[in-house]
């Protein structure tokens, strides 16, 4: 199905790097090295000439810390999405934002995207997406509140939930008046889960992608790639990249990542070996 | 023409690698009149189909008792060892080859091309020589036209791209 992500279309068989765009103080990775606005508008030129084609700009991180509340969340990032927008025209702008105000807000200043990592703890949201017809990223937390760790949570099979909640919520968008092309699902790696979750989820993406729904993955460095190669942040990039790859393999549409140029690479290597890309410019052996 | 591989739409990658070989190619497909009668081997036919196919040309491959007005396209290139990064490596007596299969081409010189050495060709990566021995066979009319569409060797591999005309 053709992927249509606010204001632009992407066919079928396209591949996109959503890169992150951070303007917080405090989030695991950057540390806050975006969080001025003018540090976050340079992150985001600079992604763009990486061949980002979204970026996804967000105001909270995700782990615990001090409460941010909606007027804060709104001051850091609605001015900066306002910008963006008028600068780059053909970018998809997503904003990652779990509250309908803020999202009403990000979207009249030029959001393409609501990236809801909350699974739809702010179930109003899905309304603002129809009504500025804007795509919605529908992920899966197994339920839990905004911004908490997962605490001995288990499934019965990780996969099914996620397929089950991402699909309904997917269908609850659509029913709210989403285009049915601009909803996208994501298991939500680490999101409400160990990371044997997070490794399943992997290993089986398939079967998400099997839905028919795009599928979006979030890897980037996180805990999952921490704990399988016992490796502290800063150095998960290659195990990222290998989990992109077995992503990329099942056939997921949209990489939230850190690092734009070494995903596209993985991307387009994995998606060529899957017969969906043809190679850039192949002659050996064929003179 | 060669029968190059990488001009099989099965082999299409985003950016052409012989897309200066691959409009010549379909220039002097073009030109060719109805029913082709096609000299080559299996890889080059399978080249020759597409091509032909993609210039609107569908007629019978027919090996046997085709027209006397018929036109031939003939599946055949020079060495493919004519340098360090050629297919073959490289063999200095490629040059030498080339050289002469080219000039018996464009004199052309149906004798020289029906001499061509065919065990040094295959020493050579050559595409085809039997080919070339069958264009000899081919020009047999007094006089000639003849004219070069490409002439080059951008992989290490002699491609030329030709068409004659047997005036009687």
């Amino acid at each position: 199905m053709t992927l249509k992500l606010g204001r632009h279309e992407f066919a079928d068989d396209a591949t996109l790097m959503m890169a992150i765009v951070n303007r917080t103080p405090d989030s695991f990775y950057d540390q806050g090295a975006t969080w001025t606005e003018g540090k976050a508008f340079e992150r985001v030129a600079q992604v763009v000439a990486q061949g980002a084609e979204i970026v996804d700009i967000g105001g909270i991180k995700a782990a615990p810390g001090a409460e941010v509340d909606v007027e804060e969340e709104k001051g850091r990032i609605v001015e900066l999405v306002a910008r963006v927008r008028e600068a780059f025209p053909g970018l998809v702008i997503s904003v990652d934002t779990w509250r309908a105000a803020v999202g009403e807000a990000v979207c009249r200043a030029g959001a393409d995207v609501l990236n809801d990592a909350w699974g739809g703890a702010d179930p109003e949201l899905v309304d603002v997406a129809a009504s500025y017809d804007a795509a919605i990223i529908c992920t899966h937390t197994g339920g839990v509140t905004p911004r908490t760790r997962p605490h001995r949570i288990e499934y019965d099979d990780v996969v099914a939930a996620a397929i089950a909640d991402t699909v309904a919520y997917a269908e609850r968008a659509v029913a709210a008046g989403v285009d049915p092309r601009s909803a996208v699902i994501d298991p939500a790696h680490d999101f409400g889960k160990n990371t044997f979750h997070s490794l399943e989820l992997t290993r089986r993406l398939g079967e998400m992608v099997d839905t028919g729904w795009p599928v979006l993955v979030s890897l980037s460095n996180k805990d999952f790639v921490g704990e399988t190669l016992d490796l502290p942040v800063g150095e998960r990039l290659l195990g990222t990249l290998a989990a992109t790859a077995v992503c990329a393999m099942a056939g997921a549409r949209i990489y939230r990542v850190h690092e734009v140029v070494e995903t596209r690479q993985v991307v387009d290597m994995a998606w060529t070996i899957a017969g969906r890309r043809p190679p850039a410019r192949a002659i050996r052996g064929l003179q | 023409m060669p029968g190059v591989l990488a001009l099989l739409p099965e082999y299409a990658g985003l950016v052409d690698p012989v897309a200066e070989l691959r409009a010549a190619c379909l220039a002097a497909l073009a030109w060719l009149g109805d029913g082709v009668v096609v000299v080559a081997d299996a890889q080059g036919a399978r080249v020759a189909v597409a091509l032909l196919a993609a210039t609107g040309h569908f007629g019978a491959i027919a090996p046997e008792g085709q027209p006397a007005d018929a036109s031939y396209l003939v599946v055949a290139n020079g060495s493919a060892r004519r340098s360090e990064k050629a297919p073959g490596h490289l063999d200095e007596r490629a040059f030498e080859f080339d050289q002469a299969v080219g000039t018996a081409l464009r004199a052309p010189d149906p004798a020289a091309l029906a001499r061509v050495d065919a065990s040094l060709g295959e020493e050579l990566l050559a595409g085809h020589v039997a080919g070339l021995h069958a264009l000899g066979e081919l020009l047999t009319s007094e006089h000639h036209t003849v004219s070069v569409d490409y002439d080059d060797d951008p992989f290490g591999v002699q491609y030329w791209v030709m068409r004659w005309t047997c005036e009687s």
